[in-house]
């Protein structure tokens, strides 16, 4: 090859690199957006907003974990408990349950939030094993306290969380949308951070400069698990009620969404946009399944391929530079 | 010139029924490179980790810039101006020449509450530091890992350089670098004693060690066997005093 046509394909190359996700959903958008018309209609867009928020909340947070070479398994599970504790108090309490169930709900989950940042920054344990621990007995608890029945009955009003409009765009679709203007702020412009992405990429290192790792760690998965208690208050505004099974799997699709954003589960890599598009990319390929008519039992089935197309390609990118102590 | 910024003396140190240094008593003369030589297990390595705050000595004192020291962490040592360049390497290499540079020191703007980071002075001042020691600066906004091992070494030195510390220690600054890579090292190194800064240098090349010291001190197992001016000595008197073809000096 040439030395100007090899440069021309090195400048191509790195710009797919760079905006190959972008150029993905782009495509996927386009694609869709002629195939099917009703694609770009408001209620289709509204359906997928709708659809996308709680787990995009769940997956802002997760980015930072992932970041930090870890990940969150628990969640799904501390979404459900936020759900499960908060409709719980809405509905006993007569006065005051709503704001007393959103409080209750953040308290629960930022207690698991603090075991699992605990077991991981100061006990040592591996994340797997921290929050696929806490992951079970999270879920276990709900099963014992409902006794795996839903909590019917919270007041109507709260439907406005899960089901309200303002100005058009659905309600978690903004809270959604705080929250990724939020921590992307947090992520990209603050110390802490910095220091996210400094843990995450070389722990000795961050360590050996003065900056406190385990403090980093614990405080990531404490903000993990208010994330998820967020979605599991919205998840009780989207249906009045809470159910023990809530959020089953909503870790491995967070996940998912992160690592198709682009993030390293290696760690010290990844960007709050990337996983803001990795969301929407998911999230449109099962809204485009669901268009086509295509049983909805397909859907994770995509979100798997894409997942491992994404990885794949990103393996391939980066072939054939085994070095030693890398 | 002939100031003496730390001295160590009679510093001994066990690991269980191994002596690992006896007795060792040496002089770090301020503004100088020193290098500090001997065989594998001749605790170079323990001794220059006495001074970087990473062990302590069973006993002996350690002076540094006119007083006792006795130092509890590494960030203890740093605190009074002694920095470490470790042999692996201490940038976390996904995050950017200027990141690293700051990192553990961030510059912040804005309302104290944010912790925002004013990274555009940070890449400014970043590229400023490394020019004072370094005449070919690599690109302060690209990621560390993106560098060659000697451009990631030459990054580490100057930082260390960078923070107005008094005595900078290298543990095998080169070993891992090509003939070129490590004269950029070299030269580094040269300019942080330009500066006014003390350099110790751990290294097995005796080459390298006569280009770049002023004077050397050989240790043998864990103990000291003498100190010479680089100039007036030759590598077959050094390589001699490491291997015990000579006795040790009788010193003070």
């Amino acid at each position: 090859m040439a030395p100007a046509s090899r440069q021309h394909t090195k400048a191509l190359s790195e710009l797919a690199k760079r905006h190959g996700l972008l150029l993905v959903f782009v495509l996927v958008v386009v694609a869709m957006l002629l195939a099917k018309p009703t694609f770009g209609t408001y209620q289709n867009i509204v359906n997928v907003l709708q659809q996308n928020a709680v787990i995009g909340i769940i997956a802002c947070g997760m980015t930072f974990a992932i970041i930090l070479g870890g990940f969150d398994l628990s969640v799904g599970s501390v979404t459900a408990l936020a759900s499960v504790v908060g409709a719980t108090l809405m509905i006993d309490v007569p006065t005051f349950g709503i704001p007393l169930g959103i409080a209750g709900a953040f308290a629960s989950c930022l207690l698991v939030g603090a075991v699992n940042g605990w077991l991981i920054a100061y006990a040592g344990v591996n994340p797997f094993v921290a929050t696929l621990g806490t992951m079970t007995v999270v879920r276990g608890l709900i099963y014992v306290a409902t006794n795996a029945s839903p909590r019917f009955g919270v007041p109507y009003s709260f439907t406005s969380v899960g089901l309200g409009y303002i100005g058009g765009i659905p309600v978690p679709a903004i809270i959604f949308a705080i929250v990724a203007v939020t921590l992307g702020f947090v992520l990209h412009k603050t110390r802490f951070g910095h220091y996210v992405y400094a843990v995450g990429g070389n722990v000795v290192a961050a360590a050996g400069m003065g900056i406190n790792a385990f403090r980093i760690r614990f405080a990531v998965y404490v903000l993990v698990s208010a994330c998820a208690a967020l979605s599991g208050i919205i998840l009780i505004g989207q249906t009045a009620s809470a159910t023990p099974q809530a959020a089953l799997g909503y870790e491995l699709t967070a996940i998912a969404a992160v690592i198709v954003g682009g993030a390293s589960l290696g760690g010290g890599r990844g960007r709050m946009i990337g996983t803001i598009i990795g969301v929407f990319l998911l999230g449109v390929v099962a809204n485009a399944l669901n268009l086509f008519g295509v049983s909805a039992f397909w859907q994770p089935v995509a979100t798997g391929l894409i997942l491992i197309f994404a990885v794949a390609a990103d393996g391939f990118s980066k072939r054939g530079t085994f070095v030693l102590g890398k | 010139m002939t100031e003496v910024l730390l001295r160590a003396d009679r510093i001994n140190k066990r690991f269980g029924a191994v002596v690992a240094l006896n007795d060792v008593s040496l002089e770090l003369m301020a503004g100088e490179v020193t290098g500090l030589v001997g065989d594998n297990g001749a605790g170079k390595s323990t001794l220059v980790k006495m001074f970087s705050g990473v062990l302590r000595p069973d006993n002996g004192t350690i002076r540094f810039d006119g007083e006792n020291v006795d130092f509890a962490s590494p960030a203890a040592a740093r605190g009074r101006g002694i920095e470490t360049v470790y042999q692996d390497l201490a940038l976390v290499g996904s995050m950017a020449v200027w990141a690293n540079v700051y990192l553990g020191r961030e510059l912040l703007t804005g309302p104290a509450f944010l912790n925002v980071l004013d990274k555009r002075r940070m890449i400014s001042n970043a590229r400023d530091m490394l020019e004072r020691f370094v005449a070919r600066v690599p690109p302060v906004d690209e990621p560390v890992e993106s560098l060659s091992g000697g451009q990631r070494q030459i990054v580490a030195i100057a930082r260390a350089g960078a923070w107005g510390s008094k005595l900078i220690i290298m543990d095998e600054p080169t070993a891992a670098l090509g003939v070129a890579e490590t004269r950029a090292v070299e030269e580094v190194i040269h300019g942080l004693r330009d500066r006014g800064l003390t350099v110790l240098v751990i290294s097995h090349n005796l080459d390298q060690v006569f280009r770049i010291t002023d004077r050397i001190w050989v240790l043998r197992r864990g103990e000291v066997i003498g100190s010479r001016e680089t100039g007036n000595t030759r590598p077959e008197e050094i390589v001699a005093m490491i291997t015990g073809a000579v006795p040790a000096d009788r010193l003070g």
